[in-house]
């Protein structure tokens, strides 16, 4: 008896959790598809969100963030932050090679720091590398970059991809041939690519991690949102993102629920209404706090979003270790808000039904961009809502170009409807810091607040995080309670997998994180055959 | 005739080198920068780094000074690179041009097989019921949204049937089947796309060779053709044909720069990577490379079409044969 409980205690111990799992296999391809086709595939070119796509396929950077947002190793075994903050010192995992066999190292390092900076190659990422004062190579596994002051964004800036120094020392990295035939180390190599068509990768045996058990990786370039749509009817793609009315209402027939399962967690990023705070009525902190107050945000994310999002009380979605889950969404209290616009002066004095200050009725236009369907229904919903408090609002849909040029640039505008999506770092110096308000720059509505300033630079500058956690909170709680911006929401990411795939999981990054793990069982296979 | 075709060659290019400031002063009217789609409003990339890129596409130099140096490269056949990727324009274009003409040219001929014949028994009795059933089918077909038959051929014969595929033009295999295998496998992706331009587009010529017969079968030779007794097929056929075609010879020869400018509607919703995406995406990225290469090559063709419709007159019809005969 004993040693049959030994037995079962080792198994449990061995085996993985659940016992009617079965263990991964190789093999099967999965076909994505994407409205973009890429551009160039390179770590440091990769602008568009296809080429995103596919070189987080095939390279990988120093550093990566795992499933619970922690900065975690990637191609860095190990790393160091001085104590003074200004040099950091990565130590590369040994046996890692370029898909062409040769090893990665320091020298590849330094190379692409080298390249993100020279001033004639075509990469606009070269700002998260400015500080960079030295990267010094202290042996072929070893790397130590120092900074003129510390940085602590730096560390998501290493997860950019490393790229090989012995094939393109010598290349003219804008225009050579490597970007339509990249030679990664990632746990995917490059197959082929047919412009605006297809481009196909293939598992890398030799992935460091383990190889993928997934064979090929088909990413087809469907342009059209309805053809990608009948599509997925016919098995045709495995996996896409969905928009909030294809995921509620037209993927509910019983071959979709049998052939796809569909994922939902938020994005990062938030829809928001900015102010001109150059504009007396809205550098009261009191009219924008009422505006807040009188708009429903949950009505807008029923309406607009069919539910699939969640109210925004700041910058930060409620997954970020950054968001004080303290800070309440403000609530809806129309009452509350007249109350507050009376306070400051805003009451119907003639009976016409909207509020007038000094003889004149309060009325604006939020300006937002044409091509988005979304915005324009949240601003009507905006504009029904603040009509409610004796506001009168009106709309305008701008093109995009001239919109950004004519419009934000120059600041002419009351208020905008407009949303950003960040990255994981909290870091909010470009969008809220006093400084950066010149043309062309992202604190177009004009917000100073000293305060806020100092907590932006001296989040930087933090690597210790429980401190990091407390400051970023604080710039949260100052922002919840001047709003610059009245937080909308934060949408929800709505990607479909073909049900045959297993291991996906949603977590707060998202699904992809583990899709070397990602596998079919062997007799719900689809594509047998290993590709060329 | 030599000088006459010299004469007209020389007279394109003025009117070219106009069409180019046109389109290159239009193209800087449009609001936004070829650096907006893929850096602005993303905080990662600082103003500076923006305005790096701009020199360095030149775009920061004046004007004319762009056009100029665009002109430059361009009659050395330099098109340029595109911004958006920094791949030779002329390589981009090649890479598209084959699959746009090979659907132009096969609903062309499509168009033509059907829209010929289709005119000519029209024209036989007009106001005839053959003449009211084509009409109003062709009118059908002219009178739909080309995206929205698309779409519902899609639906029926790739959902919902089966028969055929719904978007692309290879299967994801296509790499490893024969010869034989891979010319199924493009024609069975193309019968939607083909089939579909055809029926939007048979309305036009149909009309054109239907009412170009009836002017035609009016005359006195038809007349005499009949009365000496030839057979109607041949009266038809040889002597009604051959002057009803003079117009349709106008049309194929204006057309000949639609072969390679694809349909922006078709190609997308087909997932076709053709000449039609390749200029729109390029319009929507400010491409200006891109663009200015396709509307010269679409200018320059357009008047060679015009061209060869004149000589092909010419040669169909003795009566307009210029210069001075041998």
């Amino acid at each position: 008896m004993p040693r049959v409980i030994a037995t079962i205690a080792a198994c449990l111990l061995a085996c993985p959790p659940i016992f009617a799992e079965p263990k991964p296999v190789a093999g099967d391809a999965i076909v994505v598809g994407s409205i973009g086709d890429a551009s160039r595939l390179l770590p440091i070119l990769a602008t568009d969100s296809a080429s995103g796509d596919i070189v987080g396929l095939l390279f990988n950077g120093l550093l990566k963030y795992n499933e619970r947002l922690e900065i975690v190793g990637d191609l860095a075994e190990s790393w160091t932050v001085s104590e003074d903050g200004l040099a950091i010192t990565f130590t590369l995992r040994p046996n890692v090679r370029w898909h062409d066999g040769a090893p990665v190292t320091a020298d590849d390092v330094k190379f692409t720091y080298e390249k993100l900076i020279d001033p004639s190659v075509h990469t606009p990422f070269s700002s998260s590398y400015e500080l960079v004062q030295s990267v010094e190579i202290l042996d072929a596994r070893t790397v130590r970059i120092t900074y003129r002051q510390p940085f602590a964004p730096a560390l998501e800036s290493w997860m950019i991809g490393i790229m090989p120094k012995h094939l393109l020392e010598r290349e003219d990295l804008n225009t050579t041939a490597f970007l339509r035939h990249p030679i990664g180390d990632g746990p995917f190599r490059f197959v082929r690519w047919k412009t605006g068509e297809l481009i196909e990768l293939a598992a890398n045996g030799d992935y460091f991690e383990h190889r993928p058990y997934i064979d090929r990786y088909l990413y087809r370039i469907i342009p059209d949102q309805a053809t990608l749509f009948l599509e997925l009817l016919t098995n045709g793609v495995d996996h896409t993102g969905l928009s909030p009315l294809q995921y509620r209402r037209q993927t509910d027939s019983p071959f979709m629920e049998r052939a796809y399962r569909k994922f939902r967690y938020p994005s990062f990023g938030f829809t928001y209404l900015g102010y001109n705070l150059k504009d007396a009525r809205f550098a009261d902190v009191r009219v924008r706090r009422a505006i807040n107050l009188a708009i429903d945000k949950q009505a807008i994310i029923d309406g607009v979003l069919y539910g699939l999002g969640s109210a925004a009380t700041g910058p930060y979605p409620k997954e970020s270790w950054a968001c004080d889950p303290s800070v309440a969404a403000g609530g809806y209290d129309p009452a509350a808000a007249k109350a507050l616009l009376a306070e400051a002066g805003w009451i119907d004095r003639d009976g016409d039904g909207w509020l007038d200050r000094d003889g004149r009725p309060f009325r604006f236009t939020i300006m937002t961009n044409q091509g988005n369907e979304v915005r324009r229904q949240v601003a009507e919903l905006i504009q029904q809502q603040l009509k409610a408090v004796g506001i009168d609002v009106k709309i305008k849909v701008i093109e995009w170009s001239t919109f950004v040029h004519e419009f934000i640039d120059k600041r002419r505008f009351e208020a905008v409807l407009l949303g950003w999506s960040l990255s994981r770092d909290p870091d909010l110096y470009d969008i809220f810091h006093s400084s950066k308000t010149r043309e062309g720059e992202y604190n177009f509505v004009g917000y100073a607040n000293p305060e806020v300033d100092r907590l932006l630079v001296q989040g930087r500058q933090t690597f210790d995080q429980p401190e990091r956690r407390r400051i970023y909170r604080e710039v949260h709680r100052r922002l919840a309670e001047d709003q610059p911006y009245t937080f909308l929401y934060v949408p929800d990411a709505l990607p479909i997998v073909a049900s045959r795939f297993r291991n996906v999981i949603a977590t707060p990054i998202g699904i992809g994180y583990n899709f070397i793990d990602w596998y079919a069982p062997r007799e719900e296979q689809r594509y047998k055959r290993m590709g060329p | 005739m030599g000088a006459y075709v010299t004469r007209r060659l020389l007279s394109l290019i003025p009117i070219v080198l106009w069409i180019s400031v046109i389109s290159f002063g239009i193209m800087h009217l449009a609001p936004g920068k070829p650096t907006d789609a893929a850096m602005s409003f993303n905080p990662k990339v600082s103003l500076e780094a923006r305005q790096r890129m701009e020199k360095l596409y030149g775009l920061d130099q004046p004007l004319p000074a762009q056009y100029l140096s665009w002109l430059r490269r361009t009659v050395r056949l330099d098109f340029g690179r595109s911004f958006l990727d920094d791949r030779p324009v002329a390589e981009k274009i090649l890479e598209r041009l084959p699959i746009t003409v090979t659907i132009n040219v096969v609903s062309l001929l499509l168009i033509l097989g059907l829209a010929v014949p289709l005119g000519v028994v029209a024209a036989v009795r007009p106001g005839g019921p053959f003449d009211r059933l084509t009409t109003v089918l062709v009118f059908i077909g002219y009178s739909m949204p080309s995206f929205w038959v698309a779409l519902l051929s899609m639906s029926l014969f790739g959902v919902t049937l089966h028969w055929l595929p719904i978007s692309g033009i290879h299967s994801l295999d296509y790499e490893s089947f024969g010869m034989g295998r891979r010319w199924l496998d493009v024609a069975w992706h193309l019968v939607l796309p083909v089939g579909i331009t055809a029926f939007v587009s048979l309305a036009g010529l149909s009309r054109y060779m239907r009412s170009s017969m009836v002017e035609v079968l009016r005359q006195d030779y038809i007349r005499t053709a009949r009365a000496k007794g030839l057979p109607e097929r041949r009266v038809l056929f040889h002597h009604g044909l051959r002057n009803g075609l003079l117009p349709i010879i106008t049309i194929l020869g204006l057309s000949l720069p639609d072969l390679i400018g694809g349909s922006v509607i078709a190609e997308t919703i087909f997932s076709i990577p053709g000449m039609g995406r390749l200029f729109y995406e390029a319009v929507m990225a400010r491409d200006y490379p891109v663009i200015m290469s396709l509307v010269t090559v679409g200018a320059v063709l357009t008047m060679l079409g015009n061209l060869l419709a004149d000589l092909a007159y010419a040669y169909a019809d003795p009566r307009i044969r210029v210069g001075s005969p041998r």
